[in-house]
C-alpha cells in the first residue's frame, strides 16, 4: 500500500459528556477522491474539524504527508495544504469575488496597504486554475451558489493545497452543477490534489469517489474501495438498519376520485394539466426544476391560483383561491422548503402541530383549551415517532427528519382528504427519510389521497403508486410504478 | 380692563428699567426671618425642587438660591434634575420623588401637558406641588411666576423695539411650540406691539419658529429666516438659548446694526455680545431669588398658612405677589431686569 | 462603458443626489435663495459637525456594529479639553487642543472597543452604556456646566472664514469655517484606511462575515479594538469643532444627535447588518437630513410641521434605497436564471 497522505487513528473527543468521537480512524491516500459519509450527528463535522485544526482532539494520533502533528491552528492547517470548505463557502458576501479570492494572500504576505491591481492578478490567476468563468467585480451575495462554491475553490487552490476537504457540497446545486462541480473535482485529482468529499447521498458516492469511510454514532463502521459497496450495503452501513425496497401497493383504493384537475392552467408555468387521485393513493409528479411542478403544488393549495381549468373535489367544483379555501376543503400541503415556509422554527414542537387547527381548539366560551392542546400534541408525537423528550422545545432542537414529521402532524391534525408534498425528503438522512415514507404509506392506506412531487425518483417510484412526468408545463407521460424504471423517467423529463 | 394693565405695567418697567437693579439690591428681605421657613427647618421637611435641567447655566443658578435657603436656615430643600432637557425624564423623576415620600415638590415643567398627569399624582398623594413657569397646570398648591406672562413679553417687546427703532419686520422664537410661558411672553410682546408700535410688523408667514433651547439651532433658524425674508428686521427671542444664537448669526452675515435681536439671556454667557453692540439688550429675571421663592411657598403651605393677596415670599421682587386674574393658583411678582451693556457685569452671574 | 454605468445606477448614491438636487430645485422655486453662493456655504457649515460624526458612525455599522455612545463621547472629551485649557489660561494655538480631546476620545473609544472587541458584547447595549456612563462623568465627577467663554485660540479657529460667500442680491454674507477642512481631510483619511489598508478591508470583512473574517487571519479582537479607538477619535475631533464653532461649550446640546445622524447614514445606503455601503454614500445620506433640516424655512413649512417632514423625507428616502435594492437584485436573479 502506497504512503497515505492524511492518517487519523483512534482519534477521541468529547463534548462534556457527550462522546462525539469515540476511537475512529481515517485514511486518505494521495490524489484520492475519498467519500466520507454518515447520518446527521455521526462525527462527519467534528472530524474533520480537528483535521483543519479548529477543534483539539482528546486523544489519537494524526499523520500528515509523513509528518506527526501535534497540536495545530487553523492557520497551520492551511500552511500545511489542508483546505477545507464548508457549507456556507466562508466567503465575504459583500466583497467583490476579486476581493474574496485575494484576500487570505494578501492577509498572509503581512503588508498593511492594498494594492488593488495586485488584488485583481491574483484574482485572475485563481480562477484560471479551473478554468471558471466570473465577473470578478460582481460581488459574492449576487452569485448563484454553484459560482460561490467555485469561488471558495479558487481560493482554496492558492495556497496549494493538497488535501481539500468539502463539507456537503452538493446539498443546494441543481443536478447541472452537480455535474459541473464532479468535473473540476476529478480535474483537482488529476493535479495530484487528494478530495475528502462529506455526502449522505448515496449515488454521488458512487459516481464519485475512489474510496469510502462510514461513520455512525461517532465510529467508524465501514471503509474501502467504493468498488466493493452496494445500495443496502450503504444503507445498513449508514443507519444500522436494513430497508425492503418493495414498491408500494394502494391496499384501500376508493372507487371514486376524491381530488381531480381538468384542463388546469397558469400562464407562464404550467397548461392543460389533467388528473384524477383517490383516496389510499399515492400519485408522484415529477420533473425538472423549471418544468412547473413546484407552481402546480402551489396552484393545488391556492397559493398561484391558476388561471383557467377545474378543481374537482369529491366530484364537486371547488375554488381554490386561497390557502384558507383549500384548508376548508381539507386539502394540505407541505412546502419544498420545509424550513422558511412550513414551520415557526423558534416556536415550540408543540404549537407548531396546533397552529393549523388552533380554531377547534376553542371551549365555548371561546377561550383556548390547553387540556385538549396537550392532548392533541402528544398524540401526534406519538403517531408520527417525533423524537423529543420535550414538545415544548423550540422546533429548531430537531433533526430535518422530525422536522419534516412536525410538517406533516400540523397537517394531519385537520383530519385531511388530500395531501400534497413537495419534495418531502429534501435535506433528510436516510434513517428518516425512510421512516417518513412509511408514515405516508400508513396514512394512504388509512384513506388519505396524497401527492408526492419530487425529482428523488427512487422515492416517487418506491412510494408512488403511479407517477406523472412534466415537462415544460405539460404532462409528458404517466407510468405504473411497478414497470417503470429511473431511465424511462429521465429520458422523458428531458 | 387690559390697558388698565398694560398701563401698570408700563409704569412698573419704566421703574424697573431705571433702577430695577439697585432697588432689588438695596432691601433685603430676609427669608430667615419666616415663620413657615423657621418651622420648615424643625419640623425636617423635605422640599425637592426639579429644574428643566442642570447644565444650563440658568438653573445652576437656580440652585444657588435653593441652596442659600438650605445653608442660611437649615431647610431640608434641594435641587435634582435629569441632566437633559427631556419631559418623559423629567415626569419619571417627578414620580420618583413621589415614591420616595418627599413633603414637597417644586417644579419648573419641560411640558405642561405630561407634567400635569403626573402632578395629579402627587397632590392625590398629599405632596405639597409649587410650579414656576407653569401658569397651565391645573394639578398645583401654587404656580409662581417672576412676573407675569403678559407683563415679562411686553418688556422684552419694548427692549426689541428700542433697538429696532419701533420700525421694520420682526418674528419670535421660542424653544418649541409646547413650552407654556414662552409662547405667553411672545403673544404678549405681539399683542403689545400691535398697540405700541403701529411702524412694526409681525412676519405674517413664519410668525414663530423653534430654537429646541440649543443655540446652533437659533443660529441656522435665524439665518434661514434672513435668506428668506430679505425684509425682516428682528427676532424676539425667548428661552436664553434664542437672542445669543441669532446674535451670532447676525454677526457673521455682516448685519449687525442692521438687524436686531432680543429676549432673555444670561449676562456672564452675553457680556461680550452686548459690549460689542451685537445685542443692545437683554432681559432676565433671577434665577436663584424664583428657586428661593418657591421653597419659601412650599413652606408656607406645608405649615397651613393662609396665602393671601398680597402674599410676602421674603425675596427680592417676589414681597407683594398677587393673583393673576382670574386665577386662585397663579402668583406673579416684579422680579424682571434689563441687562445692557453698563450693566452687564454688575450681576454675580 | 455601459456596464459601468448601470453598476452605478444600481447603487443608492445616484438616487440619494438625485433627491438632494430634486430637493434643492424646490427650495430654488419656493424661495429663490437655494443656489446662492451664501446658502451653499451655510448648508456646507452646518454639515461640518454631523458630517464627521456619520463617517465615525459609518466605520461601526460597515463593520457590523452600531455606536450611539458618539454624541456623549465627543461632549464630554470636548469639554474636559475646554475645561482645562479654560483653567490653565491657555492662550495658544487651536491644535492642542484638538490633541488632548483626540488623545481623551481614543481612551474613551478603547473603553467601547475593549467591552465590544475583545468581550464581544453586543455593540448597541454596550455604547448605550457607556453613554450614559461618559454623560454621567461629565454631570456627576465634572459637574459640567455650560462654558460661555473659550479658550482664544479655540474662538478664532472657529470664527475664522475659509471661505466667504456674500449673495450679491441682498449683501448677505456667509463664511465657512477652517473646521470643514478638517472634514475634508478626515473624508480624505478614511477613504484611503477604507479602501487601501488591510485594516479598512478587514472591517468591510468583518462586517460581511465575522467568522470568516476569523478563519481567513484577520485578527477580528483587535481590528474592532482599533476601529471604536477611531470612532472615539473622529467623534471627539468633531466635538471640539462644534465648540470652536459654537463659541461655547454645552455639555448637553449634542446628545440625542445619534439617531439622526444613524437615519443619514442608512439613507445613504449602508446596511445597519453590516458590510455593505460607501463613505460618499454616508456623506450623501448626512447631507440630505442637514439639506431638509435647515430648508424647513427656506421652504415656508409651517414650524408646526417641520418634525413631521423631516421624518417623512427620512422614510421616503429609505423606502427608495430599499425599493431600489429589491429591484436590483430581482433583476440579477432573473438574469441569472435566464443565462441558465
Amino acid at each position: 500500500m502506497s504512503q497515505c497522505l492524511l492518517k487519523a487513528e483512534h482519534i477521541k473527543i468529547s463534548f462534556g459528556n457527550v462522546h462525539a468521537l469515540r476511537d475512529v480512524s481515517l485514511e486518505i491516500l494521495p490524489g484520492e477522491i475519498h467519500c466520507l459519509a454518515g447520518e446527521n450527528g455521526c462525527g462527519k463535522s467534528t472530524i474533520i474539524k480537528i483535521i483543519s485544526g479548529v477543534y483539539q482532539r482528546d486523544g489519537g494520533t494524526i499523520e500528515f504527508n509523513g509528518q506527526k502533528i501535534d497540536k495545530i491552528s487553523p492557520i497551520d492547517a492551511i500552511n500545511l495544504g489542508i483546505q477545507v470548505i464548508y457549507q456556507d463557502f466562508a466567503l465575504f458576501p459583500n466583497l467583490t469575488v476579486a476581493e474574496n479570492l485575494a484576500l487570505n494572500t494578501e492577509l498572509a504576505s503581512r503588508k498593511k496597504t492594498v494594492s488593488w491591481k495586485n488584488v485583481r492578478k491574483i484574482a485572475e490567476e485563481a480562477v484560471s486554475k479551473i478554468n471558471f468563468q466570473v465577473d470578478l467585480d460582481q460581488k459574492v451575495q449576487e452569485l448563484t451558489v454553484a459560482q460561490k462554491q467555485m469561488v471558495a475553490i479558487s481560493r482554496a487552490l492558492m495556497s496549494n493545497a493538497k488535501l481539500i476537504i468539502m463539507d456537503e457540497p452538493t446539498t443546494a446545486l441543481t443536478k447541472k452543477e452537480v455535474s459541473a462541480l464532479f468535473k473540476i473535482i476529478l480535474k483537482l485529482k488529476e493535479q495530484g490534489i487528494a478530495i475528502l468529499f462529506i455526502s449522505h447521498k448515496l449515488d454521488e458516492v458512487f459516481e464519485i469517489s475512489d474510496r469510502f469511510t462510514i461513520f455512525r454514532d461517532g465510529q467508524m463502521v465501514a471503509t474501502g474501495s467504493t468498488k466493493e459497496l452496494d445500495d443496502k450495503k450503504f444503507t445498513y452501513y449508514m443507519t444500522g438498519r436494513e430497508f425492503s425496497d418493495k414498491i408500494f401497493v394502494p391496499e384501500n383504493l376508493s372507487d371514486k376520485p376524491v381530488f381531480e384537475l381538468r384542463n388546469l392552467t397558469l400562464d407562464g408555468a404550467f397548461s392543460d394539466i389533467n388528473l384524477s387521485l383517490r383516496r389510499g393513493e399515492i400519485l408522484g409528479i415529477t420533473g425538472l426544476l423549471d418544468s412547473g411542478r413546484t407552481e402546480l403544488g402551489l396552484s393545488m393549495f391556492g397559493l398561484k391560483p391558476a388561471d383557467s381549468g377545474q378543481i374537482m373535489k369529491e366530484g364537486k367544483e371547488i375554488r381554490l383561491t386561497n390557502p384558507r379555501e383549500a384548508i376548508a376543503n381539507s386539502i394540505g400541503y407541505v412546502p419544498e422548503d420545509r424550513l422558511s415556509e412550513g414551520l415557526f422554527l423558534t416556536q415550540s414542537i408543540g404549537d407548531n402541530i396546533i397552529i393549523s387547527e388552533i380554531d377547534k381548539l376553542k371551549k365555548k366560551n371561546g377561550q383556548f383549551d390547553l387540556k385538549k392542546r396537550d392532548e392533541e400534541v402528544e398524540k401526534w408525537v406519538k403517531e408520527l415517532e417525533i423524537k423529543t423528550n420535550n414538545p415544548n422545545n423550540a422546533a429548531t432542537t430537531l433533526s430535518g427528519g422530525n422536522q419534516q414529521r412536525i410538517v406533516l402532524a400540523k397537517w394531519l391534525a385537520c383530519n385531511l382528504d388530500v395531501l400534497i408534498l413537495n419534495g418531502p425528503t429534501v435535506g433528510v438522512d436516510i434513517g428518516s427519510k425512510h421512516d417518513i415514507h412509511m408514515v405516508l404509506q400508513r396514512l394512504a392506506n388509512q384513506g388519505l389521497g396524497i401527492i408526492i412531487i419530487s425529482d428523488d425518483l427512487p422515492e416517487v417510484i418506491q412510494n408512488c403508486s403511479r407517477v406523472l412526468v412534466i415537462k415544460n408545463g405539460k404532462i409528458k407521460s404517466e407510468y405504473d410504478t411497478q414497470n417503470v424504471s429511473e431511465q424511462m423517467i429521465i429520458d422523458d423529463m428531458m | 380692563m387690559k390697558k388698565a394693565i398694560v398701563m401698570t405695567l408700563c409704569a412698573a418697567m419704566a421703574v424697573g428699567m431705571i433702577g430695577s437693579v439697585s432697588t432689588v439690591y438695596a432691601s433685603e428681605p430676609d427669608i430667615t426671618s419666616d415663620d413657615a421657613i423657621k418651622k420648615a427647618a424643625d419640623e425636617g421637611w423635605e422640599i425637592a425642587v426639579v429644574p428643566k435641567d442642570s447644565t444650563n447655566p440658568w438653573f445652576v443658578r437656580m440652585d444657588t438660591g435653593v441652596k442659600e435657603v438650605a445653608d442660611k436656615a437649615g431647610v431640608n430643600c434641594y435641587q435634582i434634575d435629569t441632566g437633559t432637557i427631556d419631559a418623559t425624564k423629567q415626569a419619571q423623576l417627578v414620580e420618583d420623588l413621589i415614591a420616595q415620600g418627599v413633603d414637597a415638590i417644586c417644579v419648573v415643567p419641560v411640558d405642561m401637558e405630561s407634567m400635569d398627569s403626573t402632578l395629579k399624582k402627587a397632590k392625590d398623594a398629599g405632596i405639597v406641588v409649587i410650579t414656576h413657569e407653569g401658569a397651565d397646570l391645573t394639578n398645583v398648591d401654587y404656580d409662581i411666576e417672576a412676573f407675569s406672562n403678559e407683563g415679562y413679553g411686553a418688556f422684552i417687546m419694548q427692549n426689541l423695539a428700542e433697538a429696532m427703532g419701533e420700525e421694520g419686520l420682526y418674528t419670535t422664537m421660542v424653544a418649541s411650540l409646547t413650552n407654556g410661558s414662552h409662547n405667553e411672553w411672545a403673544d404678549a410682546a405681539v399683542e403689545y406691539q400691535k398697540e405700541h408700535y403701529p411702524n412694526m410688523t409681525l412676519l405674517e408667514e413664519n410668525p414663530r419658529v423653534e430654537s429646541d433651547d440649543n443655540g446652533d439651532t437659533a443660529y441656522n433658524v435665524a439665518k434661514e429666516l434672513i435668506k428668506t425674508y430679505p425684509d425682516l428686521k428682528g427676532i424676539m427671542g425667548t428661552s436664553s438659548f434664542d437672542a445669543p444664537g441669532v446674535a451670532r448669526a447676525i454677526q457673521e452675515l455682516g448685519l449687525v446694526d442692521k438687524f436686531f435681536t432680543s429676549g432673555t439671556g444670561m449676562p456672564a454667557d452675553n457680556a461680550e455680545l452686548l459690549k460689542s453692540g451685537v445685542i443692545k439688550s437683554l432681559t432676565l429675571w433671577d434665577p436663584a431669588k424664583s428657586g428661593e421663592a418657591m421653597v419659601d411657598l412650599a413652606c408656607k403651605v406645608l405649615a397651613g398658612e393662609e396665602i393671601g393677596a398680597p402674599v410676602n415670599l421674603n425675596v427680592d421682587g417676589y414681597t407683594e405677589m398677587t393673583f393673576r386674574e382670574g386665577s386662585e393658583t397663579v402668583l406673579e411678582g416684579q422680579g424682571w431686569i434689563t441687562i445692557d451693556a453698563d450693566n452687564v457685569d454688575d450681576f454675580g452671574f | 462603458m455601459n456596464k459601468k454605468i448601470k453598476k452605478i445606477f444600481q447603487s443608492n448614491e445616484p438616487y440619494i443626489f438625485l433627491i438632494i438636487i430634486l430637493l434643492g430645485i424646490v427650495v430654488q422655486i419656493r424661495s429663490g435663495q437655494f443656489f446662492t453662493a451664501n446658502n451653499i456655504v451655510d448648508l456646507l457649515s452646518a454639515m461640518i459637525v454631523p458630517g464627521l460624526f456619520a463617517i465615525a458612525e459609518f466605520m461601526a455599522l460597515i463593520a457590523g456594529g452600531i455606536d450611539v455612545s458618539f454624541p456623549a463621547l465627543a461632549s464630554l472629551s470636548a469639554y474636559a479639553t475646554t475645561k482645562l485649557l479654560l483653567d490653565k489660561n491657555y492662550e495658544g494655538n487651536v491644535l492642542l487642543a484638538f490633541v488632548i480631546a483626540i488623545a481623551i476620545g481614543a481612551v474613551l473609544g478603547a473603553v467601547n472597543g475593549y467591552f465590544i472587541g475583545y468581550l464581544n458584547l453586543n455593540a448597541m447595549i454596550v455604547t448605550l452604556g457607556s453613554a450614559s456612563i461618559f454623560q454621567g462623568i461629565m454631570q456627576g465627577t465634572l459637574r459640567a456646566n455650560q462654558l460661555s467663554v473659550i479658550p482664544s485660540g479655540m474662538k478664532s479657529f472657529g470664527t475664522a472664514a475659509f471661505l466667504t460667500a456674500t449673495n450679491k442680491t441682498n449683501g448677505l454674507t456667509s463664511i465657512l469655517p477652517y473646521t470643514f477642512i478638517i472634514l475634508v481631510l478626515v473624508c480624505a483619511v478614511m477613504h484611503f484606511v477604507l479602501h487601501y489598508t488591510i485594516f479598512g478591508r478587514g472591517i468591510y470583512a468583518i462586517g460581511g462575515n465575522p467568522l470568516s473574517a476569523h478563519t481567513a487571519g484577520f485578527n477580528v479582537k483587535r481590528t474592532k479594538f482599533i476601529m471604536y479607538i477611531m470612532i472615539g477619535m473622529i467623534a471627539s475631533a468633531s466635538g471640539i469643532c462644534r465648540v470652536c464653532m459654537m463659541q461655547q461649550m454645552h455639555p448637553t446640546n449634542m446628545l440625542g444627535m445619534e439617531m439622526n445622524i444613524i437615519a443619514g447614514v442608512v439613507l445613504g445606503g449602508v446596511a445597519l447588518t453590516g458590510g455593505a455601503g460607501t463613505l460618499t454614500g454616508c456623506i450623501l445620506g448626512t447631507f440630505l437630513i442637514i439639506l431638509v433640516q435647515n430648508s424647513m424655512i427656506l421652504l415656508g413649512i409651517p414650524t408646526t410641521w417641520s418634525d413631521v417632514f423631516v421624518g417623512l423625507v427620512i422614510v421616503i428616502g429609505v423606502s427608495l434605497t430599499a425599493w431600489q435594492s429589491n429591484r436590483t437584485s430581482k433583476s440579477k436573479k432573473k438574469s441569472v436564471k435566464e443565462g441558465a
